[in-house]
C-alpha cells in the first residue's frame, strides 16, 4: 500500500526546566540533533510539519510561522498540525503521508513545548466545551482520574490492588528514565514513595502523574529509496492510524475506549500483527497518568479487559519483561507535551534499530508508539519494524 | 502529481457576521451536504482532515468540538491547523499514499465569537520585540502597502478598484458576506485604518465555513462526471520577523512557480481561466498578481486598469467577490479551493467563467503573506 516510509533520524532536546534557551533555541537544538543523527543537512530537508499544544500555550498565535527560520523552513512547505496531546503523533502522521504520497522523499516532523513558560493547566481548561463542561471537567488530573476510577469500577478490582500497580509503573518508569539522559524526571524512588506521594485527584497521587516539561523534538522520514542509502539502519513505519470519539466526556466508554482500541487494531492489520503481546518487542505508551496506562494495555490488547494489573504484577510490561513499556521513562517522566508523542515514535525508532543505548531492549525488532489527546478524546498510533 | 485526485463535492453556507448556529451545527450542516450530495454514507467516508485554530475558534483543541459534527467518530482524522489550504493538500496526499480512496475536508472559523482580527494577529508577533510596538494584520500589510506604492508607483485608487471589483462580483454570490456596487471614491473616503490601508481596503470579519469531498481517480470516477482534478498544489513559508523579509518579494513566486510546473503551466495568463485569490487587502491582490506571474514586477496596478481581472476579462481573478466579500479567516483558503472547483465543473452558476477548464486557487496566513499556499485545478 503507497510508498514505503522510515524514519532516518532521531534528535531530541535535554528536557526539564530549560531557562538557558529561549524557544527558538529550543526547537533549534532538537532540529540540529536530527539532522546530525541523520547526516544530512537543512537543505536537504524538502518539507517540514510542526506542531505544539493549543496556542494558548505558547502564547503565539500559529507557532509555526513564528519557530520556522528555527526550524530551517525560510521557503519551505510548512504545516502546522495541531491536536492537543495527541499533537506529535498527528505530525509524525503528516509528515508520513507528506513522503507515502510521493509528494516528498524527505521531510522533517518537529514538535515542541516551553511550558515553564506557560500556564498548563490554564491552557488544558481550554479544552473543555465553555458552556457545560469547562466548570467542572477541566485540566488534565480530574478528567484522568475519573477515567482511573471508572476503571476500578468497572471491574469491580480492589482499590489497593490498583494503587499498587500503578505505583509500580511509577517506579518502573523512573528507573527507566535513570537511563535516558533525556529524561526531565530522574530520580530513584520506591512503591512507598509513590503511594505515601500527596493526593492530587483522588487516588491520583503526585508520583502517578507527570511533570511539565520544556523541550523539543524533530524527527526526519524519508521514502524506502533514500533511506536505504543512508549509513544508519532505517526503522521502517508499518502501521498507523489515529482516531476521535465523541467530545463530551460523558459520550464515550473510557474504560472499552473506542478511540484506542480501533487505531492499534488497524494499525496491527496493517503490520501484520495478530498477537501484539508475542510480536510487539516493545511500546512506547503515551501515559501521563499512571492509572491510564492500565486502561491502554488492554485497549492494546495486551491482555484481556480486567486483566491489567496482572500484566503489572506477573512484570509482562515491566523492564525485562515479555513487552517491556516505556523504556525511556516515557511521559511520566518527560513531558514537553507538543514534543511528546513525537518522542514516543522517536524512541520506538531508537529502539528497532538498536541504538537506544542504555535504555535498548535487546533484540527489539517491532515496536508500538501511542499518543492521546484532547479531553480523552484522541488516540494515535504508528508501528515501527526494524525490517522494511 | 504522482497519482491523480479529485474534488468530487463542495459545499458551504451563506456566510455572515454572525451566524445563530454553533460551530457543531454549521459543521454537521455542511458535511451532510457533502454525504447528500454525492449519495454516501458516513461510514464510508475514508478519512477526515480539518482545519480551524485555538485562537480564530476560543476553544484549544479546536477540530474537539466539532469532531463527531464533521462525521469523523472513530475515522482516521487529523486537523491541519491555521490555513484551510494546508487541510486541503494534507487530504490530497493521504489519498495520494494509497491509503484511502476518499476524505472529508472541513475548514471554520466564527470571527463572530473571537477577539479582533488585530488582537489575534498581535498575537502573530514574538512577544518580545514585535509584539510590543503593536505589529498586527493590518498594520504590517499598510507597511507592506506603503514599500508597493514607493517603489512602483500603484496608487490608492488602483487598491480601490480591487475592492470596487470584489464586492461587485460577490453581487452574484448567494454565499457571500459583504457585495454592493460601490465607487471607488468610497473606497478612497472611507476611515483610514493604518496609512494607506482604508476600511474598505480591509476584509470583512466573517463566520464562516466550507467542506469538500475529494477522492482517489478510481473512486471519483465512480461518484460523478464532472470531476474536478488537481493538477498541482504548492506552499511554502518566508522568515518571521518582519525586518528579515523583503516584504515585496516573498515566497509567493516560488510557490506559484511550483505548482505552475507541476501543472504543466507555463503561461499564467493564457493558461489559466479563472483564479480565486485570498486578498485580505485590496492592494495585497495586485501585488499576488505579480508574484502569481499574472504580470511583471510593478505591474499589478496596470493589470487591474487594464480591466483583465475584471469578470470578462481574459483572467478573472475572484469571481466569487474573494476575501474582501467573505472571510472567515481558516476557513478563506479551502472557500477559494472550492470556489475554483465550482469554476471547473461549471456549476458556479451567476458567477460563472464562461468555459473554465484550469483554474487557480490561493490563500495566504501570517503577517503580510508570510504563509502562501498555490492549487491549480483541472478538467
Amino acid at each position: 500500500m503507497g510508498r514505503a516510509v522510515a524514519v532516518i533520524g532521531f534528535g531530541q532536546t535535554k528536557h526539564g526546566r530549560r531557562e538557558d534557551v529561549n524557544y527558538q533555541e529550543l526547537v533549534y537544538e532538537a532540529v540540529k540533533a536530527a539532522l546530525e543523527d541523520a547526516g544530512i543537512s537543512p537543505g536537504d530537508i524538502e518539507a517540514i510539519i510542526y506542531g505544539s499544544m493549543p496556542s494558548a500555550m505558547e502564547g503565539i498565535n500559529a507557532a509555526h510561522l513564528y519557530l520556522s527560520d528555527a526550524m530551517a523552513a525560510f521557503g519551505k512547505p510548512l504545516m502546522r498540525v495541531a491536536t492537543c496531546g495527541s499533537t506529535g503523533m498527528s505530525v509524525a502522521h503528516s509528515a508520513f503521508y507528506h513522503v507515502a504520497s510521493g509528494s516528498f522523499d524527505i521531510v522533517m516532523a518537529v514538535g515542541s513545548e516551553k511550558m515553564f513558560e506557560n500556564d498548563p493547566q490554564g491552557t488544558m481548561e481550554t479544552v473543555a466545551d465553555p458552556w457545560f463542561q469547562r466548570a467542572f471537567i477541566s485540566g488534565a488530573p480530574g478528567v484522568f482520574t475519573m477515567q482511573g476510577n471508572q476503571y476500578s469500577h468497572r471491574y469491580n478490582l480492589p482499590e489497593d490492588r490498583v494503587r499498587e500497580a500503578a505505583a509500580r509503573i511509577s517506579v518502573n518508569h523512573h528507573d527507566n528514565a535513570l537511563d535516558n539522559p533525556y529524561a526531565h524526571i530522574r530520580v530513584k524512588i520506591t512503591i512507598e514513595d509513590v503511594l505515601k506521594s500527596r493526593i492530587i485527584a483522588y487516588p491520583t497521587r503526585l508520583m502517578d502523574v507527570c511533570p511539565s516539561s520544556d523541550g523539543a523534538a524533530a524527527l526526519i522520514f524519508a521514502s524506502e529509496e533514500k533511506a536505504k542509502n543512508f549509513p544508519k539502519k532505517p526503522a521502517w513505519v508499518k502501521g498507523l492510524c489515529y482516531c476521535g470519539d465523541e467530545h463530551f466526556f460523558g459520550d464515550s466508554d473510557k474504560v472499552v475506549w473506542e478511540s484506542a482500541i480501533i487505531p492499534a487494531e488497524r494499525a496491527y492489520k496493517m503490520a501484520g500483527i495478530q498477537n501484539p503481546r508475542k510480536e510487539l518487542d516493545v511500546a512506547e505508551i503515551y501515559n501521563p497518568f499512571t492509572y491510564q496506562e492500565l486502561i491502554f494495555y488492554e485497549c492494546f490488547g495486551f491482555c484481556d479487559r480486567g486483566e491489567a494489573c496482572k500484566l503489572v504484577e506477573e512484570g509482562v510490561v515491566l523492564r525485562g519483561g515479555e513487552l517491556p513499556c516505556d523504556p525511556s521513562g516515557g511521559v511520566l517522566c518527560t513531558n514537553p507535551i507538543g514534543a511528546t508523542g513525537l518522542i514516543r515514535v522517536g524512541e520506538a525508532a531508537l529502539q528497532v534499530t538498536g541504538r537506544a543505548g542504555d535504555r535498548q531492549i535487546p533484540g527489539a525488532k517491532m515496536a508500538l508508539s501511542h499518543a492521546m489527546g484532547g479531553v480523552d478524546q484522541f488516540n494515535g498510533i504508528m508501528i515501527l519494524g526494524s525490517e522494511l | 502529481m504522482a497519482s491523480k485526485v479529485a474534488i468530487v463535492a463542495v459545499a458551504q453556507i451563506k456566510h455572515d457576521d454572525c451566524l445563530g448556529e454553533n460551530i457543531r451545527e454549521i459543521s454537521y450542516e455542511v458535511s451532510k451536504d457533502i454525504l447528500n450530495q454525492v449519495g454516501m454514507k458516513r461510514e464510508e467516508l475514508g478519512t477526515i482532515i480539518s482545519s480551524s485554530s485555538d485562537f480564530w475558534e476560543g476553544i484549544s483543541c479546536s477540530n474537539s468540538v466539532y469532531y463527531e459534527a464533521i462525521g469523523a467518530n472513530l475515522k482516521d482524522s487529523s486537523k491541519a491547523a491555521e490555513d484551510g489550504a494546508s487541510g486541503f493538500v494534507y487530504a490530497v496526499m493521504r489519498i495520494m499514499s494509497g491509503h484511502f480512496d476518499n476524505a472529508l475536508v472541513h475548514a471554520v472559523t466564527k470571527s463572530s465569537e473571537i477577539p479582533s482580527l488585530s488582537a489575534l494577529t498581535n498575537l502573530y508577533a514574538d512577544p518580545f520585540f514585535q509584539r510590543p510596538v503593536c505589529l498586527e494584520d493590518i498594520s504590517t500589510a499598510a507597511m507592506q502597502a506603503m514599500l508597493y506604492m514607493n517603489k512602483y508607483k500603484i496608487t490608492e485608487e488602483q487598491a480601490a478598484k480591487v475592492v470596487v471589483k470584489n464586492l461587485g462580483n460577490a453581487l452574484n454570490n448567494p454565499y457571500a458576506h459583504k457585495r454592493g456596487k460601490i465607487g471607488v471614491e468610497e473606497v478612497l473616503k472611507s476611515d483610514v485604518m493604518a496609512y494607506p490601508i482604508k476600511a474598505l481596503d480591509v476584509a470583512t470579519y466573517s463566520d464562516g465555513i466550507c467542506a469538500m469531498l475529494l477522492a482517489s481517480e478510481e473512486r471519483a470516477k465512480k461518484m460523478t462526471d464532472n470531476p474536478v482534478w488537481v493538477k498541482g498544489m504548492s506552499w511554502g513559508v518566508d522568515h518571521q520577523f518582519l525586518g528579515d523579509r523583503d516584504l515585496l518579494n516573498g515566497k509567493l513566486k516560488g510557490v506559484a512557480k511550483k505548482a505552475y510546473d507541476m501543472a504543466g503551466i507555463t503561461r499564467p495568463v493564457e493558461e489559466i481561466d479563472a483564479a480565486e485569490i485570498c486578498e485580505p487587502y485590496s492592494f495585497q491582490e495586485l501585488l499576488w498578481y505579480e508574484q502569481l506571474g499574472f504580470c511583471g514586477d510593478g505591474e499589478g496596478g496596470k493589470l487591474i486598469d487594464s480591466g483583465t481581472t475584471a469578470m470578462g476579462g481574459r483572467l478573472p481573478v475572484n469571481p466569487s467577490g474573494g476575501v474582501l466579500a467573505h472571510n472567515p479567516y481558516v476557513a478563506r483558503g479551502l472557500i477559494r479551493i472550492a470556489e475554483a472547483a465550482l469554476q471547473v465543473m461549471g456549476k458556479a452558476e451567476k458567477r460563472q467563467v464562461p468555459d473554465v477548464k484550469t483554474a487557480l486557487a490561493h490563500s495566504t496566513h501570517g503577517f503580510a503573506g508570510q504563509h502562501h499556499s498555490v492549487i491549480i485545478l483541472g478538467k
